[in-house]
């Protein structure tokens, strides 16, 4: 199978940094980073030229339902890379949490991520350190700061997240 | 000269005046209505250019910030006089001119290029940037179909010995059709009255699709309405003049009909089958086609009466 | 003079007679040349991911495929192809064959829909009309099929609303006959008009690098001899009993976007007739549960434009708990700016519309902005990337 073999280059290639590996299907490798190696990873990927980034998806975990025993856990973000090579699918994942939502740019490997970091920036409220032009996106030039629609707690203008800012 | 009565119809009436002003309007109608038909649409109604310069007449006509008043409102108004001033000059419906002198020719090549002009400074007159852009593509073209358009009205001249419309006219109606013995010269003039037209593909200088409507762009109402009309009349005088001169003259009203109405018939062809030219494009093949045929015409012309 | 500090900008949009949808496009210019572009998209921003998570699964079909109304089939297959997988369900075949030949009649429909705008902007009015004229036979087809023109709505999450009959099978067979017919005839044309090739010849050129560098998908980057077509690499519905063959052009410019667009067309005709003819007899629906199990899945399908992009993810409830969508105009956008610049002002509406952009399918998720040009690629910047890419 070429797939295979595709992840099996991958698995090579990220093998320094990776924390874990899932094959959630039969053409998908995910693979668990920490933030701080992002960029050494994808920098290898790109000078293997494994595939091309096919999409930067962002994901707002929310903490688990509070049963009253513990402490109000914090909730997390995650950001995955997704690259795409033939029919194989590679996602490199990382999760942060609510109070230190940052990430490092990749446009620096790869320019045409820019639109992709935005989106994060605008809807997630992610900031991605060191992207070209960080202005207001897809959003209208007078929305209100520290509101970012794709948080599960934006439920419209009249939610907790959109009063408090 | 005291104005009598019969001047004063001519100017106001016919040739020039009302009557061209209506057959402008219904040349436009069956050029557009033959476009459409050549591209599988319906096309407008018989009456749709009248409806059209009556809304366009009624409405309010706004003056853009910026503009020098005196020119925005007396250009347009400057190039269809001019452009009705020419009328009186040709064998309008086949009729002898209203006015004739030795010469005429030259003032009517002339008076046809003051509405284009006159359209490339309303352009840039506003600071409009689609109509500045559009001013220079009006005025560039101008450049680059105006001699060889000359030249080619030039070649029937020639041949008649004379720079008198009504006498080439008179000339063209005893030989045979200039169209037969100067084949290169018409194909040239009927293709530099469609680019002095701006029509496809000659359209760059208002080309919608890149600068909305170029030269004309910040234009509304009357404004809108005297351009128009100027370029219908220009289309009549332009029809005219090619076929008095290539196409055996102008008799009497039913060869005017019949001779112009095929002509358009052509160009109505050659609008629908190209796809528009860049301005580059455009002088490219004016000056480096248009022009040294033009030329060549006129040489073996010279050339011709030395011999004979 | 040479001190001219001041560049004249010609803005297009979001208002303008050349863009169907909004947009907004500045080129500074120096006389008739581009020296400059830039891009300002997010007029016709919706929110639909964020909408997706407050509605049901089969509400969502209904609101994806009207994510953009030139593919709305398309987004339709990636999000019930992704569903399904994740409810571990799979379709009949009978209705995957279906889903495949609305597929392939949509990218004719979105191609000749093409075909006529780019001819329009090219000042080509008569190609404009005869191909609009000869789309309607596929949106008859479309009405034929599913009783809509635009917004066919034939899926359903496990299997398809509609099946096609036998008497229905013959007119959309005779309808492809007239097609091919007519897609032939542009060809000629597209290929041997002077004035047109004129326009498109060495207009808009991406050597294969570039293509890749800059992320191209889809028609634009086949146009350049880039191999990507997710029909081929990772065949879904009924692609793997019917492969597509993948149609590439080494030209890279506008002629070459022209003629991987209308081969592509012929591809399609066949496709449809070699399906057509081999319908499978099996149910039309398979029973999907309501709440969909807890699982995440990405789609991948190639709509017109290029490759479409779903990430789909469910925490087990009746509602999706993230749907993420790149569509691909976004992808080809990164190649205008770059290209724009040394061409002729008149060359840029045909080069906007070479890519195929679809606004809305846009500008449901992203804005490029490109302030003061700080994030314009300019060739240099480009030319030591790729350098540095290739060592």
């Amino acid at each position: 199978m070429e797939t295979e073999k595709l992840f099996t280059i991958a698995e090579a290639l990220l093998k320094p940094w990776a924390k874990e590996y899932k094959r959630p299907d039969e053409n998908r490798l995910d693979v668990y980073l920490v933030r701080e190696d992002l960029l050494e990873a994808v920098a290898e990927l790109a000078q293997a030229r494994w595939g091309y980034l096919s999409a930067i998806s962002g994901v707002d975990l929310v903490p688990p339902a509070q049963d009253g025993t513990g402490e109000n856990q914090e909730g997390r973000l995650e950001v995955l890379y997704h690259f795409c090579n033939s029919a194989a699918v590679l996602s490199l994942r990382i999760e942060i949490p609510y109070s230190d939502a940052h990430v490092p740019s990749v446009c620096g490997i790869i320019p045409s991520a820019t639109i992709y970091e935005r989106e994060l920036m605008e809807l997630f409220g992610i900031t991605v350190v060191d992207t070209p032009v960080p202005d207001h996106l897809v959003l209208p030039d007078d929305w209100p700061d520290g509101v970012f629609p794709l948080r599960k707690s934006f439920t419209g203008f009249d939610s907790p997240q959109a009063q408090e800012s | 000269m005291s104005l009598t009565l019969p001047s004063l119809v001519s100017i106001l009436v016919f040739p020039a005046g009302m009557f061209l002003i209506l057959l402008g309007m219904v040349y436009e109608y069956v050029d557009r209505k033959l476009v459409a038909r050549y591209q599988n649409r319906f096309g407008p109604r018989w009456f749709q250019p009248l409806a059209d310069m009556f809304k366009l007449l009624a409405k309010e006509e706004i003056i853009p910030d910026g503009v020098n008043k005196a020119l925005f409102i007396f250009l347009p108004i400057l190039g269809v006089t001019a452009a009705l001033t020419s009328a009186l000059y040709t064998p309008m419906l086949g009729f002898a001119p209203a006015f004739s002198f030795r010469g005429d020719l030259i003032l009517v090549v002339y008076m046809l290029s003051v509405l284009t002009i006159c359209l490339g400074l309303a352009g840039a007159n506003t600071v409009d940037r689609f109509s500045l852009v559009g001013a220079t593509r009006t005025l560039t073209q101008l450049f680059s179909y105006e001699a060889p358009f000359m030249l080619t009205l030039l070649g029937p001249a020639l041949a008649a010995g004379t720079l008198q419309i009504s006498q080439i006219n008179a000339y063209a109606q005893d030989t045979w059709w200039m169209i037969l013995t100067q084949p290169i010269g018409f194909l040239v003039a009927l293709i530099g009255l469609m680019g002095k037209l701006e029509l496809p593909p000659f359209d760059a200088p208002e080309a919608e699709t890149e600068i909305v409507s170029g030269a004309l762009t910040e234009y509304s109402g009357r404004g809108l309405a005297l351009f128009r009309i100027g370029k219908n009349v220009e289309l009549v005088i332009g029809l005219t003049l090619i076929s008095a001169f290539y196409l055996g003259g102008l008799a009497n009203p039913l060869e005017f009909i019949l001779k112009t109405l095929g002509l358009l018939l052509v160009i109505a062809l050659l609008q629908s089958l190209f796809a528009r030219l860049r301005i580059d494009q455009t002088v490219g093949l004016w000056w480096r086609i248009g022009a040294i045929l033009a030329l060549v015409q006129i040489l073996i012309l010279v050339v011709g009466r030395l011999f004979f | 003079m040479q001190e001219k500090v001041e560049k004249f900008i010609v803005p297009i949009g979001p208002q303008h007679p050349a863009l169907k949808e909004p947009g907004h496009f500045e080129f500074s210019v120096d006389g008739e040349e581009v020296t400059g572009a830039t891009i300002r998209l997010g007029f016709v921003h919706r929110g639909i991911e964020k909408m997706t998570e407050s509605r049901t699964w089969i509400q969502n079909l209904y609101m994806l495929e009207r994510v953009c109304g030139i593919c709305s089939h398309v987004h339709g297959i990636a999000y019930t192809l992704g569903v399904e997988k994740l409810a571990g369900v799979t379709v009949p075949p009978r209705a995957q064959a279906i889903r495949t030949i609305v597929l392939e009649l949509e990218r004719i429909q979105s191609h000749m829909l093409w075909l006529g705008v780019a001819a329009h902007e090219g000042g080509f009015d008569t190609l404009f009309m005869y191909s609009w004229r000869d789309r309607e036979t596929v949106m008859d087809l479309f009405e034929l099929i599913s009783g809509n023109r635009v917004q066919h709505s034939v899926n359903l999450v496990g299997g398809v609303k509609y099946d096609i009959t036998p008497e229905q099978k013959q007119k959309v067979l005779d309808g492809l006959n007239y097609l091919e017919g007519r897609i032939q005839y542009y060809e000629k044309i597209i290929t041997t008009d002077d004035t047109f090739l004129g326009r498109t010849r060495n207009v808009g050129k991406m050597t294969k690098e570039e293509a890749t560098l800059l992320g191209a998908v889809g028609p634009t980057a086949r146009a350049s001899g880039v191999e990507r077509d997710v029909r081929v690499e990772s065949p879904y519905a009924s692609y793997p009993g019917h492969p597509v063959n993948i149609v590439l052009d080494e030209g890279g410019d506008l002629t070459s976007r022209f003629i991987v667009r209308i081969r592509e067309m012929f591809e399609s005709i066949r496709v449809i007739r070699e399906i057509l003819t081999n319908l499978p007899e099996s149910e039309l629906t398979v029973r999907v549960p309501r709440r969909i199990p807890a699982g995440e899945v990405i789609s991948r399908v190639e709509a017109p434009r290029g490759e479409l992009f779903y990430y789909i993810k469910s925490a087990g409830g009746e509602n999706p708990y993230r749907i993420k969508i790149r569509t691909p105009s976004l992808c080809n956008w990164g190649t205008i700016s770059s290209v724009a610049v040394g061409h002729k002002l008149a060359d840029m509406p045909m080069l906007l519309v070479g890519i195929d952009p679809c606004f809305s399918c846009n500008d449901r998720l992203v804005t490029v902005r490109k302030e003061t040009s700080s994030q314009t690629m300019y060739w240099e910047d480009l030319r030591k990337y790729g350098v540095e890419y290739y060592q």
